[in-house]
């Protein structure tokens, strides 16, 4: 079973990953009363951008190259650190929470590293956006995981899947503060209204789209599949943490399954709601994400202390 | 005497003679080698107690007999003074050649080491405190000797002024430990009472910290640092402000004897609060020394939060993960002291080629200066705590350490670590976006100034010393499981842990940093492969079809705008626009903007103008007069007669 799960994570991660923002795409054009694309959409972008040949805007040096590769490879670690059904195979790759918080960032760091390669104002702009919501949303990511953490006393992303499993956790106020804290997360870091408009062709507006402004070709499907690939690790540990999961191997896959679909429902009806926030009003409600993990780890306290 | 004995005397001597060797006329090649040869030896000895070798020298002791020793924690603290050192005295060589006052300079570098490992290897008070003296007043009188413009001199009066003020913590705390002879006997302190004891940890929180740069006692790091030659610079903030957290270590784990609770906290308070503060100044700092300098006190302060996570662990009586918690204090004191020389050191390269530091002058040197650029890249990601590099291994074990203080069992503390846990997360995020900023300002786009675009690599002394440091960035990021024992064991009643390369510790997903490493190599060079090279032909990066022109460029001010704004109610930043007009139309349009250091101006000032004012009182009964005098003596022999008489005295 292990092994599946491991096949799972590895094809899963590959070539499951652009389904998840196809379907929220999908089923928000069809919540808004428009046909809209298909869900395999993505999948024929990445085969067109793989065919085409990648940008070089001058003057730029090899961190404009490595930066697609490198956000490529910590994302694809970053795949294996997720366990799938409670479940993950030995990669020596550990499974800590904290190491996933970091190979995020690394992906960061080298897409802000390349927009300042190129020395382009709007790939700039998205980064210096990107950044500071990073600086509130990743206490906010570290503060949801630790309300996870709590009941396992442990930062084992498999240890937490497993203690969330069952009824027992959502007897807990901390679950709920927890997965509240988290539904902000996911949209953070998938880049999703209200946060940011995936959607948006001006270039003013962009946060995560605007340093790929200047990437095409291979270069640009690396990116792209990056992303998706952040919409399913995110969405995946969301409904592994904080989501409903329960019985053997494969009953647990099963919810997995109806957690993703449920959850890429909840974007597109959120999209559908809600219009894109200020920019500057955006830390404030990460800000009140985090105060929630918190009151959320002091009822998880004051539980373990009667 | 053993192997060891004799490293270490011969190492000191060299060290000496490095010193003086310059001063009796020698050249300062010679004094730089003795000094360099001084401080491998001296490294030598320090790799060999921490990895388990008997201490050796006296032990502590309250008298006034000198006396020297090493243990393990000096010898981890004398371990990373030479890794620092090293490359700072090859990079020194040909940094002063041709300078003025060269052998002066390179007589106080040997000094300043000598006081470093002076004060980590003290085994009584007055050794202690006279290195701990000495090791101030080298730094100042290096930065006069190469500047004597009244900016400079306004510099080492307020690092002088702030460094003796705060030291007088020092002197009371050592002093009074020397008194209650708790440096020979740790537990002498319990007895003598909880005042005596607050006196202590009071005074080595003022003191120590003062010299660590811990926030709001820091006013003397962010204009020191700068203006002190590179390489000094580098040992400064590389190692000076580290043997400052020796000195903390020592009193609060050793000689204080068991701590109360209020003393964890306060360090994770005045850590955070140096965490936070440190790198939101550093972020919207346009000179690059003075950007390290204020990302120096956000290291200090992850190194405090540690510590005081670890303080907080042996409150509650879990020794496990006390220990770890200071050994991720340790081991980010050694990851920090490696990135930041590094940073200095390249620092003083880019200065000596383009003319400035001003980070809007430079842009475009990682193809002009492979070298010195390329391993600026590699202290940039390492200081931004990006995985795989050694600054997110020590950052890892500081938040592991965080979490697990969180995880109960009281709730104050609790949530007292879980804010810590949280700040830090937002700290790590703040470095990546100040170093992001600083790398891509530095190294990357197009030159922003006409020195930067025909800046050059250095010769091999000043391109070797980074790049060397570089590989120990690697090095320490490869394999900090390694350490982790020798680190674990210089903690109170720690647990044997075994030596893995990744750092494996219970309660946790492990940190498999070879793994990591290896790992994001390879998945790049496969994903490099797998897309190939093909190009379009070379275009200019999009700006609306408009030509891209200097005056497009981004700036610093601009990159940390959203972040500035966002936090405008704490920094109250200052923006002057003036647009002047001929006729209608707009002539010419001047910005100016700043955020200023309101530590300066809510702290420091007020406490400068009443001092100021408590002085003018004072004056006004000094007058000088000898009547006044006179005057004086007679009201007080006849104050006293008053006082005999009724009873008060006597």
């Amino acid at each position: 079973m292990t092994a599946v799960a491991a096949l799972i994570q590895v094809l899963g991660g590959l070539a499951l990953a652009p389904l998840l923002p196809g379907l929220v795409q999908s089923l928000k054009a069809r919540l808004q009363g428009r046909r809209g694309p298909s869900p395999l959409q993505p999948y024929r972008d990445l085969r067109r951008l793989w065919g085409k040949s990648g940008a070089d805007p001058q003057p730029t040096t090899l961190v404009y190259r490595l930066a697609p590769c490198v956000v490529a490879a910590a994302t694809a670690l970053a795949l294996l650190l997720v366990p799938i059904a409670g479940r993950a195979p030995d990669w020596s790759l550990g499974n800590d929470a904290l190491v996933l918080v970091g190979l995020f960032a690394l992906g960061r760091f080298a897409l802000a590293a390349a927009s300042w390669d190129t020395g382009s104002g709007f790939a700039l702009m998205g980064s210096s956006r990107d950044l500071t919501f990073a600086v509130f949303g990743e206490p906010l990511l570290l503060l949801a995981l630790l309300v996870a953490a709590f009941p396992a006393a442990s930062t084992d992303l498999v240890a937490m899947s497993v203690a969330a499993g069952g009824s027992a956790p959502w007897g807990e106020p901390a679950h709920w503060c927890g997965a509240a804290a988290f539904a902000l997360v996911v949209l953070v870091e998938t880049g999703r209204q209200p946060i940011d408009n995936p959607d948006t062709h001006l270039e003013l507006t962009m946060i995560h789209e605007g340093p790929l402004l200047e990437y095409a070709g291979r270069d640009l499907a690396l990116l792209e599949w990056s992303g998706a690939a952040r919409h399913w690790i995110v969405l995946v540990l969301a409904a592994e943490l904080f989501g409903p999961h329960w019985g053997g191997f494969w009953a647990q896959l099963g919810w997995l399954a109806l957690g993703l679909v449920a959850l890429c429902t909840a974007l597109a009806a959120t999209e559908t709601a809600q219009a894109k926030m200020r920019i500057l009003r955006v830390p404030g409600l990460l800000a009140g994400g985090c105060a929630i993990a918190l009151v959320g780890l002091a009822s998880a306290l004051v539980g373990g202390l009667v | 005497m053993g192997a060891a004995e004799t490293a270490a005397v011969l190492g000191a001597v060299l060290l000496l003679a490095g010193a003086i060797a310059p001063l009796v006329g020698l050249p300062g090649g010679i004094g730089l080698c003795l000094q360099a040869g001084g401080i491998g030896l001296a490294g030598a000895v320090g790799v060999a107690v921490l990895c388990g070798a008997a201490p050796i020298g006296s032990g502590f002791h309250g008298d006034l007999t000198p006396a020297l020793g090493v243990d393990g924690l000096s010898g981890f603290f004398l371990t990373t003074i030479a890794i620092v050192a090293l490359p700072a005295l090859a990079y020194g060589r040909e940094y002063l050649r041709g300078a003025p006052r060269e052998r002066l300079l390179v007589a106080l570098g040997g000094l300043f080491l000598l006081s470093l490992g002076g004060v980590v290897t003290a085994r009584d008070p007055t050794t202690f405190l006279a290195a701990w003296e000495l090791m101030t007043l080298a730094p100042a009188a290096a930065i006069l000797a190469r500047r004597t413009d009244s900016e400079a001199r306004h510099v080492v009066f307020v690092y002088l002024a702030v460094t003796h003020l705060g030291g007088t913590g020092v002197w009371i705390c050592v002093l009074t430990l020397a008194h209650y002879g708790a440096l020979a006997n740790p537990g002498a302190m319990a007895e003598g009472g909880v005042a005596a004891q607050t006196v202590v940890i009071v005074g080595a929180l003022v003191g120590f910290g003062t010299k660590a740069g811990l926030m709001p006692l820091h006013a003397w790091l962010p204009r020191a640092h700068p203006v002190a030659p590179s390489h000094f610079s580098a040992l400064m903030s590389g190692v000076m402000v580290k043997v400052a957290i020796y000195g903390l270590v020592r009193v609060l784990f050793e000689w204080a004897g068991p701590v109360p609770l209020w003393v964890g906290l306060t360090l994770l308070a005045v850590g955070l609060l140096s965490a936070l503060g440190g790198v939101i100044f550093a972020l919207v700092q346009r000179d690059l020394k003075r950007l390290l300098a204020f990302s120096s006190i956000e290291n200090v302060g992850i190194v405090a939060l540690g510590l005081g996570a670890a303080l907080v662990f042996l409150w509650e009586g879990d020794r496990t993960w006390a220990a770890f918690a200071f050994a991720a204090a340790l081991l980010h004191v050694l990851s920090h002291a490696v990135f930041k020389g590094l940073l200095f050191l390249v620092a003083g390269s880019i200065e000596r080629t383009v003319g400035s530091l001003h980070l809007d002058r430079l842009g475009g040197l990682l193809g002009r200066m492979p070298w010195t650029g390329g391993a600026f890249l590699v202290g940039a990601a390492a200081i931004a705590g990006v995985p795989p590099l050694n600054g997110f291994a020590s950052e890892w074990l500081t938040l592991q350490a965080l979490v697990h203080a969180a995880f109960g069992p009281s709730l104050g503390t609790g949530l007292a670590a879980a804010v810590a846990a949280a700040g830090l997360a937002a700290t790590a995020a703040l470095a990546l976006f100040c170093f992001v900023k600083a790398a891509g300002l530095v190294l990357l786009g197009a030159p922003r100034g006409p020195r930067a675009a025909e800046a050059t690599d250095p010769g091999p002394a000043m391109r070797l010393a980074p790049f060397f440091l570089a590989a120990c960035c690697v090095g320490l990021a490869a394999v900090p499981g390694l350490l982790l024992p020798a680190l674990v064991k210089l903690a109170p009643g720690a647990p044997a842990i075994g030596a893995h390369p990744s750092l494996e510790l219970p309660g946790t997903g492990s940190l498999p940093s070879p793994w990591l490493l290896l790992g994001i190599v390879v998945l790049s060079a496969v994903a490099w492969r797998v897309r190939g090279e093909r190009r379009a032909a070379p275009v200019p990066a999009w700006a609306c079809g408009q030509e891209e022109e200097a005056a497009l460029q981004w700036t610093s001010a601009g990159f940390t705008k959203p972040l500035v704004l966002v936090l405008q109610a704490v920094l109250r930043p200052r923006r002057e626009v003036e647009v002047t007009r001929h006729g209608g139309l707009v002539a010419s349009v001047s910005y100016r903007g700043e955020v200023p250091h309101r530590f300066d101006t809510h702290v420091y000032r007020p406490l400068r103008s009443s001092a100021l004012a408590a002085a003018a009182l004072v004056r006004r009964i000094q007058s000088g007069s000898v009547r006044a005098y006179a005057g004086y003596l007679l009201a007080l022999v006849l104050a006293m007669l008053v006082l005999l008489r009724v009873g008060a005295i006597g």
